[in-house]
């Protein structure tokens, strides 16, 4: 306690001196620097612009009832109270964290496995299957969206015709909440693997050989060096990929909207919160209620995230 | 110092120059501009509207991808939207907005009302009488059936004989249950449970709103309840190929022969042979059960932005005037909107598809005879509600008056808010 305390009386000195000089000079300082200061501006407008002012008016609108066109009306907080009684919302997010936990698991797990292949010495050409496993990523979402609808459907679908020909009964997989669930997440584990096993690929990277070699001399199975030097050194690089796909999946709307539409299906299996927010404002003309969504789900990803950055600080302490 | 402040000042120059280099090209014309979607109306057509009007220049620009949206952003920002835009059906979206509007009655639409087909005209017209969109096509429905099954179940099979024999609705499942009777668990009589709630509610004077929008569905005059019944009947008795228009799932069915027969509007012929190339000349078209109806077909309104509404106005007049509906017909296949129209021969074209037969005959009648209805604005979501329940009675196999509960229940919510 002592020490930071004869620190500070050690600089008082030196700030009395100079703040004087620091508050004149401020001002001038920046006038001084104003080319530079310009020159650094367009990403401070932009972001006030396209950033700072939508969050400020989605803030504003989620208090209004709008169509879109008309007048609005100060509706108090009714968008919310018609959020949280809102069935269909509930359901939103539970589809969403289902989908989120039947994608992000898989996705991440074999993201870990392919980078340790992709690391091992035993493979062959390995950039050309570093590069596809990243190619699904850049793929446009649409696109791969059309080609899992080819494949799940129900009459003429890839997955239906293999089960039909080996003797077993057609499942109608886009009619069931959990078929519509499956392939969506199918979808994010296809898409996210290689972009995830790359950040793995970088973090196995850093680890000494030395420390493979050693476990080797000592007798270690590939396996066991994989659960007891891989993972744990990873550990900080799974969080992270953990946290950005939690804020991916809260997210998820493009794969549940053009594989089965914009109301998720039948019977909303694939109705995520975002979906959800886009049919309640941009097709049902809610924007008020559309901007409360918005916020609802802040305060999900928000959460979450404070449970992601506990379990970081828990892991680090021990 | 000075090298950068020439920099940015350079920077601004050119920056303010390239703001207003479109305004250079002065002349003396008065500019209209137009939006509108990919044979939305007729290219030709609109490229003679300055022959027309020597005094006018159009600036027509088809706008893609979702249209609504970006006319709703565009009317909320409050400028920098065209003269004349196109309307799909969702016109009665735009009736609580319909000062945004000019009235076509303020610009002399009284006087070309008579040549317009009286229930297409009237969808444009605000419940208190503001009339905000001009029409441009209709969709008529018909009943469209494979001749070739029909004839193999053994029900008549001319369109004719087709068009007496199965009248309501009740005589279309009958038909239906002895085509697949006939034909085998591979066929099945139509598409899928809201293509029947469609068309049965397409074919009612009165769907879900009177025209002080109070909610009317569980009214006996309603057709909503009555829609439901028809719908679910098709689903239990088993008609249904459970494919949803506009996937490859319905192409598939139809060129698969799956599917024998759908009730569906004018503009349902492009989109079939698309769909289902293979089945050419089976194809037939006969008056549908349970009446005539309407679904779709779009309308041209002026902007309140816009400086010129009364050159606007002419130009619409002119556009959408009978003899041009019909090239337009001709041209695009908008199927006109104008009663004189109807009486073209070019409507009457026999076509190769549907096995030479003129098709425009069953089409202009349905046409006559279509019901003047009320959507009110919230038509749409009402819909999708109703037809969320029905995709679970038909797919999953949910209870059906634990559905119609659900239904009038989150109809009850929606109206509330």
């Amino acid at each position: 306690m002592a020490e930071p305390l004869q620190t500070r009386t050690r600089l008082e000195p030196d700030l009395r001196t100079r703040q004087p000089e620091r508050r004149r000079g401020l001002g001038s300082e920046i006038w001084k620097h104003r080319y530079e200061y310009l020159a650094i501006s367009p990403f401070y407008l932009l972001f006030a612009v396209f950033g700072l002012f939508p969050i400020a008016f989605s803030m504003y609108l989620s208090f209004q009832r709008w169509d879109g066109i008309g007048e609005m009306t100060f509706n108090g907080v009714n968008n919310y109270r018609f959020m949280l009684t809102d069935v269909e919302f509930w359901k939103a997010v539970g589809n969403t964290l289902l989908i989120w936990v039947y994608s992000t698991v898989p996705m991440l797990f074999s993201a870990l496995v392919v980078a340790f292949l992709l690391n091992a010495s035993f493979v062959k050409f390995r950039t050309f299957f570093r590069i596809g496993y990243f190619l699904p990523n850049v793929t446009s979402l649409v696109a791969v969206a059309i080609i899992f609808s080819t494949l799940f459907s129900n009459n003429y679908g890839l997955l239906n015709y293999i089960l039909t020909q080996s003797g077993l009964n057609a499942v109608e997989w886009l009619n069931k909440t959990w078929g519509i669930q499956l392939a969506v997440s199918l979808m994010v584990v296809w898409r996210w693997v290689g972009y995830n096993a790359v950040i793995y690929l970088a973090g196995l990277q850093s680890i000494p050989t030395v420390l493979y070699e050693a476990a080797k001399i000592d007798g270690a199975s590939g396996i066991q060096s994989f659960f007891r030097i891989t993972v744990p050194i990873l550990r900080p690089i799974i969080l992270f990929t953990v946290i950005t796909s939690t804020i991916g999946g809260m997210q998820i709307f493009t794969e549940p909207q053009v594989l089965v539409g914009n109301d998720g299906g039948v019977s909303g299996g694939g109705l995520t919160i975002v979906l959800y927010l886009y049919r309640e404002a941009f097709v049902n003309n809610y924007f008020g209620y559309g901007a409360a969504v918005g916020w609802g789900m802040f305060v999900l990803i928000a959460l979450f995230s404070i449970v992601n950055w506990k379990l970081v600080q828990g892991k680090s302490d021990t | 110092m000075t090298k950068i402040r020439f920099v940015l000042l350079a920077l601004v120059v050119i920056l303010t120059a390239s703001g207003c280099s479109t305004e250079t090209s002065a002349d003396k014309k008065t500019t209209l501009t137009l939006w509108y979607w990919n044979r939305g109306l007729d290219d030709k057509l609109i490229a003679s509207v300055e022959k027309q009007f020597p005094d006018f220049r159009i600036n027509a620009q088809k706008i893609g991808g979702d249209f609504k949206s970006k006319l709703k952003t565009t009317l909320a920002a409050g400028s920098g939207g065209p003269d004349i835009v196109a309307f799909n059906d969702w016109v009665t979206e735009m009736f609580p907005n319909a000062d945004r509007f000019y009235d076509l009655y303020e610009l002399g639409a009284k006087e070309i009302e008579k040549d317009y087909l009286d229930w297409k005209w009237q969808l444009g017209v605000t419940p208190d009488d503001k009339m905000i969109a001009l029409p441009i096509d209709t969709g008529p429905t018909g009943l469209f059936y494979r001749a070739d099954l029909f004839k193999k179940a053994g029900l008549p099979s001319d369109p004719g004989d087709v068009s007496q024999a199965i009248k309501t609705w009740e005589d279309y499942f009958a038909a239906g249950e002895k085509l697949q009777a006939a034909l085998g668990k591979d066929v099945k009589l139509t598409d899928n449970i809201g293509s029947i709630y469609t068309q049965v509610n397409a074919q009612s004077d009165k769907i879900y709103f009177s025209e002080d929008d109070a909610f009317i569905g569980e009214d006996p005059s309603s057709s909503m309840k009555k829609a439901w019944d028809l719908a679910v009947e098709a689903s239990e008795k088993g008609l249904l190929a459970n494919a949803n228009g506009n996937s490859s799932e319905w192409n598939a069915a139809l060129n698969n022969s799956k599917i024998a027969s759908f009730v569906g509007a004018v503009w349902n012929k492009e989109v079939l042979q698309q769909a289902a190339p293979e089945t050419a000349g089976k194809w037939r078209v006969a008056r549908a059960p349970g009446g005539d109806g309407n679904n779709g077909g779009s309308f041209l309104a002026i902007l309140k932005t816009s400086e010129h509404p009364k050159e606007a106005f002419e130009v619409i007049k002119w556009i959408q005037n009978p003899d041009n509906q019909v090239d337009t017909f001709v041209n695009v296949n908008l199927f006109p909107s104008a009663a004189k129209a109807l009486e073209a021969p070019e409507l009457l074209k026999e076509e190769e598809f549907f096995g030479g037969q003129a098709t425009g005959e069953v089409f202009t009648e349905s046409a006559r005879n279509v019901k003047p209805a009320y959507f009110g604005p919230k038509y749409a979501n009402l819909n999708g509600i109703v037809n969320r329940q029905l995709q679970s009675v038909a797919l999953q196999g949910k209870n059906p008056d634990q559905a119609w509960e659900d239904a009038l229940a989150r109809i009850k919510k929606e109206l509330l808010r």
